[in-house]
């Protein structure tokens, strides 16, 4: 009887497949994936709000883009370690200094790891930070203003990738390097790596009132490569955990000699154990050469300093603080389960799954149960720690999230699926295929103590067939998934830009209830701001001319302004006095080599414009502001480098 | 019977291949897929159409000396993993090579009971990678995708996986398919 | 009754009238609260935004408290008025006059809101119509003569894209319930006296 069924069934899928091939395979894919009612539980209604905020990394563009979920839509593009002309950052006066790095201006980054503050383990909605993995660097986000505030520099570093991951109440924001390089750098044979060669993990301070930055100290490890990290928590609270690859200290074709080891290390670092010895005056301070950029909300410019030493310690000096869990076969991803139990290491050419347990670990340094020791670092024995396997899962796991509910879910980017798996049992639940190899994985406050799991995405590499085509480059794509039930349900297939690389996301509460409308022009302390159409004026400074300009619906004042010579530095003040939400005026003057400027409300903006010709040139406002907003523009006069004409400013009136 | 049901399969599966010869990726079915979720196991990137870009599985499925491999690969529904954005290194043992199993091998592994023997004999032929030949010499041994690893060894000056020898190599553009002598079998624990 | 002439003091502190004002473009309405000593917006910068907008239709901008005399008269009179209800009051308690003094002081009282609004309803009148010649938007109504944009003293009105809705505040509302009380005071001081006399 079962026979018939099943051979009445192949007749039936042979017939599919042929009927399939007649009209180009493809009629399976749309309608089984996607069933109606799915629609609806992704389905917004104009003028309604989406329940999460997510931030994705924008990867090589630099930057963050912010969406919603679960309707997919994105909202905002938060410029952070790249130029964005859109709003004049990095190309501002204001905003140049962000860039700044011990390497000079630096117009690009490759953004990572976003991570959201938390308090107590849970997201708290105050920061993002979020790393630059070329040249490295841990930026801060306000969440209020949603505008990057903070850059540090991070120093003995290089591909800054295991990075930035927050403790449990944001006591740290934590870097570790890819690439292990000589510290400090000199000029040596590459041959020599081995040996002398070292890998920092920073530890970077978070103040808890304004999240000021501020790096405590580096542990110079050997030199293997830290791939990813991520923090203890609850009953792990005080621990980091960081996987390694080539321990077989390679400097060439990684591919062939990172790879001769059956096993690589997950580093476990105490780090309340380095704070103390720090905070009693343990490690050295070395010299270094860093910059630290601040973006004022006051005076609405950042400031950029550079400093000159950093605190580094010698993880053999101190005892007890850090160990090895050998983790097969390059370890990519390092996850923490919500309860801080369970450390998962994603061995990128393993097919299974390692999980460590934390107890396990525990009792294993206690009663020093050690496989030997790497450059002065305990080796702890993989039987002891293992807490268990997930065997066979799928091909080239990379990542794990959480949803508090006792399960895990894994991307695997050779077979290009998300795999769910329960903890304890290390059995396989369910598995979705994504389209298409994978990345990173998403869950709300997957990271923290508290995961908010309705939905998790998928951010995929490789997009294909899967939007309509726009050429050889298309935009990455990300695949949202319901997990509220047994099994994953794929939801909806949104387009990302740039390179998802990896997410933050929350419940929108705390963040849409904080989120700011208007800068206060009262509490504007911009040295050129002008508050008011009293204050505008025109100044020369030897071959500068400032302009403090104001905008308001629908002029600038001044309008009319002469005495410009060929050759001068003009800078372009400029104040939007509206206090109105979302009311920026743009100002764009004509051959302007940087950007235009983006004001928001109550704020002032500055660029700088050298004219190289005689003329009677136009500026305008670039943000259709009002219904007059085609009538809110300027002439500026550019007269000869020897002409005599007088600086001038009008509005409303004719000059002379 | 049932082999020869099962092989009838095989035929039927081949015949639909020839049905369809403009687009040799198209849906392909054997007894273990059918299931009322038919469908949905034809999604991924093996099966996307118009892809004109060769990878490791285009490149087995077009050879008439790799018949047995590709019915496999469609047993153990690994398609996907073939066409993957990889990189992928696969050892595909010729027709022959699995003619050369004892009696009744093959046979035994394509029945659907076994489809998880089967997946992983055919994950110890595939590689997370992309070396040529002479390349291939610098390995001592390789991690498989069923997590074990094959010996390299360089006899005579060339590379033998697993004591098979490579006969050919075919670039793809997801990887590189070798073409061996010998069905590669992973270590029994 | 002096609970009632007490309630009037509640106008230093709450808003006698309220004006708000809603359109597509400000899904958060806009508002004005109409104080006896000034005018303020109901969120932070909203007169700024009132004043941004009514530029276009050549309005005057909104007075600030030292341009209007009544923003300096309505506190001494409203703070007479009720300084006067309860030395009234205190003196028809202790039975030195009679209770149909809180009636005269009620009327006096109705006598001056209704001049209070009259007034406020002439400034309505001046502040939506008397407009700047060169305004940059200007629309007549149908019979040629210019569109006055003054808004309700009660109740509802569409003004170009602005829905106006212009209502009594806590302030107010206080007031009419000291007024009110007042007048139950009086009658029952009637009552009172009414029985003494049977």
């Amino acid at each position: 009887m079962k026979n018939l069924i099943k051979s009445t069934l192949t007749v039936l899928g042979v017939l599919v497949a042929f009927t399939s091939c007649n009209n180009s395979g493809n009629s399976g894919k749309k309608s089984g994936a996607l069933a109606s009612n799915v629609a609806e539980k992704v389905y917004v209604a104009p003028g309604e709000y989406d329940s999460h905020y997510a931030f994705l990394s924008g990867g090589y563009s630099g930057n963050v883009t912010v969406y919603g979920l679960p309707s997919g839509r994105m909202f905002k593009e938060i410029p952070v370690f790249s130029q964005f002309p859109t709003s004049g950052y990095g190309y501002s006066e204001e905003t140049k200094p962000m860039l700044n790095t011990s390497h000079g201006f630096i117009p690009w980054g490759d953004a990572h790891h976003p991570d959201i503050s938390q308090s107590k383990g849970e997201l708290d909605g105050r920061w993002l930070f979020i790393n630059e993995n070329n040249t490295p660097r841990i930026a801060r986000l306000s969440l209020t203003t949603f505008e990057t505030e903070e850059i540090i520099e991070v120093p003995n570093s290089a591909g800054n990738h295991s990075s930035s991951f927050v403790t449990e109440n944001t006591e740290y924001v934590v870097a570790g390097t890819r690439f292990s390089v000589p510290i400090p750098q000199r000029d040596m044979p590459i041959k020599d790596y081995k040996g002398n060669f070292k890998g920092a993990l920073s530890f970077i301070s978070v103040d808890p009132e304004e999240g000021h930055m501020d790096i405590k100290f580096q542990i110079l490890m050997p030199g293997f490569n830290y791939d990813l990290s991520h923090p203890g928590r609850g009953k792990s609270h005080g621990w980091f955990f960081f996987t390694t690859y080539n321990t077989e200290e390679a400097s060439t074709l990684l591919e062939v000699n990172a790879s001769q080891n059956d096993k690589d290390f997950i580093a476990a670092i105490n780090w309340k154990k380095i704070e103390e010895y720090v905070n009693n005056g343990g490690g050295t301070m070395m010299p270094a050469n860093y910059a630290h950029n601040v973006y004022d909300e006051e005076t609405h410019t950042a400031t950029s300093t550079m400093k000159k030493e950093v605190r580094v310690v010698n993880p053999a000096e101190v005892p007890g603080a850090v160990y090895f869990i050998p983790t097969p076969k390059s370890p990519h991803g390092c996850d923490v389960d919500p309860s801080g139990e369970y450390i998962v290491g994603n061995g990128k050419l393993s097919a299974n799954l390692t999980v460590h347990s934390f107890t396990k670990m525990l009792d294993a340094i206690e009663n020093e149960k050690f496989a030997g020791e790497a450059y002065g670092i305990p080796i702890l024995n993989f039987e002891d720690v293992l807490a268990g396997v997930v065997e066979q899962p799928g091909l080239g796991p990379l990542h794990t999230e959480f949803d508090g509910k006792g399960n895990a879910y894994t991307t695997f980017f050779i077979s290009s699926e998300v795999v769910k798996w329960k903890l304890g049992t290390w059995e396989v639940v369910d598995r979705k295929p994504t389209y298409y190899s994978v990345g990173h994985l998403t869950i709300p406050g997957g990271n923290s103590g508290k995961p908010q799991g309705k939905y998790m995405f998928a951010m995929n590499k490789i997009t294909k067939d899967r939007y309509l085509p726009t050429g050889p480059e298309m935009e990455h794509s990300a695949q949202l998934y319901d997990i509220s039930g047994d099994k994953m349900e794929l939801l909806l297939d949104f387009p990302t830009h740039g390179e998802p690389h990896y997410a933050a996301a929350m419940e929108a509460g705390i963040i849409k209830a904080q989120s700011q409308k208007i800068y206060k022009l009262a509490d504007n302390k911009h040295p050129y701001a002008a508050k008011s159409d009293d204050d505008t004026k025109v100044v020369r400074e030897g071959k500068e001319v400032h302009i403090y300009m104001t905008t308001i619906r629908s002029h600038f004042s001044p309008d009319n302004i002469e005495g410009v010579k060929v050759g001068d530095k003009v800078y372009f003040h400029v104040t939007n006095l509206e206090q109105d939400f979302d009311v920026p005026h743009g100002f764009a003057v004509i051959g302007q080599n940087n950007s235009e400027l983006l004001v928001m409300p109550g704020q002032t903006k500055t660029s700088v414009w050298e004219p190289k010709q005689v003329g009677v040139w136009p500026f305008y406002c670039t943000d259709f502001c009002s219904a007059l907003h085609q009538e809110m523009q300027g002439y500026i006069r550019v007269s000869a480098a020897d002409s005599d004409t007088p600086i001038k400013w009008s509005l409303g009136e004719d000059i002379e | 019977m049932k082999p020869i049901q099962n092989l009838f399969l095989v035929f039927a599966t081949m015949a639909l291949l020839s049905a369809c010869k403009d687009n040799n990726q198209s849906p392909s079915t054997t007894s273990t897929e059918v299931k009322t979720e038919a469908t949905l196991q034809q999604t991924g990137q093996a099966f996307i159409e118009g892809d004109q870009s060769t990878t490791v599985l285009s490149i087995a499925m077009g050879s008439k000396d790799h018949t047995t491999l590709v019915a496999a690969v469609q047993a153990a529904q690994l398609e996907n993993v073939l066409v993957n954005a990889g990189p992928l290194m696969v050892f595909a043992p010729t027709n022959e090579a699995f003619a050369a199993l004892p009696e009744g091998t093959v046979e035994n592994l394509l029945k659907p009971e076994n489809k998880d023997a089967l997946a992983n004999i055919l994950k110890y032929h595939v590689t997370p990678g992309n070396y040529s030949k002479d390349f291939l010499k610098k390995f001592k041994k390789l991690g498989q995708a069923n997590n074990d690893y094959v010996k390299v060894e360089v006899v005579d000056g060339e590379p033998r996986i697993g004591g098979a020898k490579i006969l050919g190599s075919v670039k793809a553009g997801n990887g590189i398919v070798h073409i061996i002598d010998k069905v590669l079998l992973p270590p029994t624990e | 009754m002096i609970i009632g002439a007490l309630l009037l003091l509640g106008l230093f502190k709450f808003p006698l009238w309220n004006i708000m004002l809603g359109a597509p473009q400000y899904p958060d309405p806009l508002g004005m609260n109409i104080y006896i000593d000034g005018i303020q917006g109901v969120s932070e910068f909203d007169l700024q935004n009132i004043d941004g907008l009514n530029h276009y239709i050549g309005m005057k901008t909104i007075p600030k408290a030292h341009e209007m005399w009544e923003f300096s008269m309505f506190p001494k009179v409203i703070f007479g008025m009720a300084m006067l209800g309860v030395i009234i009051g205190l003196l028809g308690y202790f039975g030195k006059i009679s209770y149909k003094y809180f009636l005269g002081w009620f009327l006096f009282m109705s006598v001056l809101g209704i001049l209070g609004m009259y007034d406020f309803n002439n400034w309505l009148v001046d502040y939506g119509g008397n407009l700047d010649p060169h305004a940059i938007i200007k629309v007549t109504k149908p019979d040629g003569t210019p569109m006055s944009y003054k808004p309700p003293l009660i109740g509802f009105k569409k003004l170009l894209n602005f829905d106006v809705t212009s209502l009594p505040h806590a302030g107010g509302y206080l007031m009419f319930i000291g007024m009110s009380l007042t007048l139950v005071a009086f009658w029952l001081g009637r009552k009172t006296s009414l029985k003494k006399t049977t």
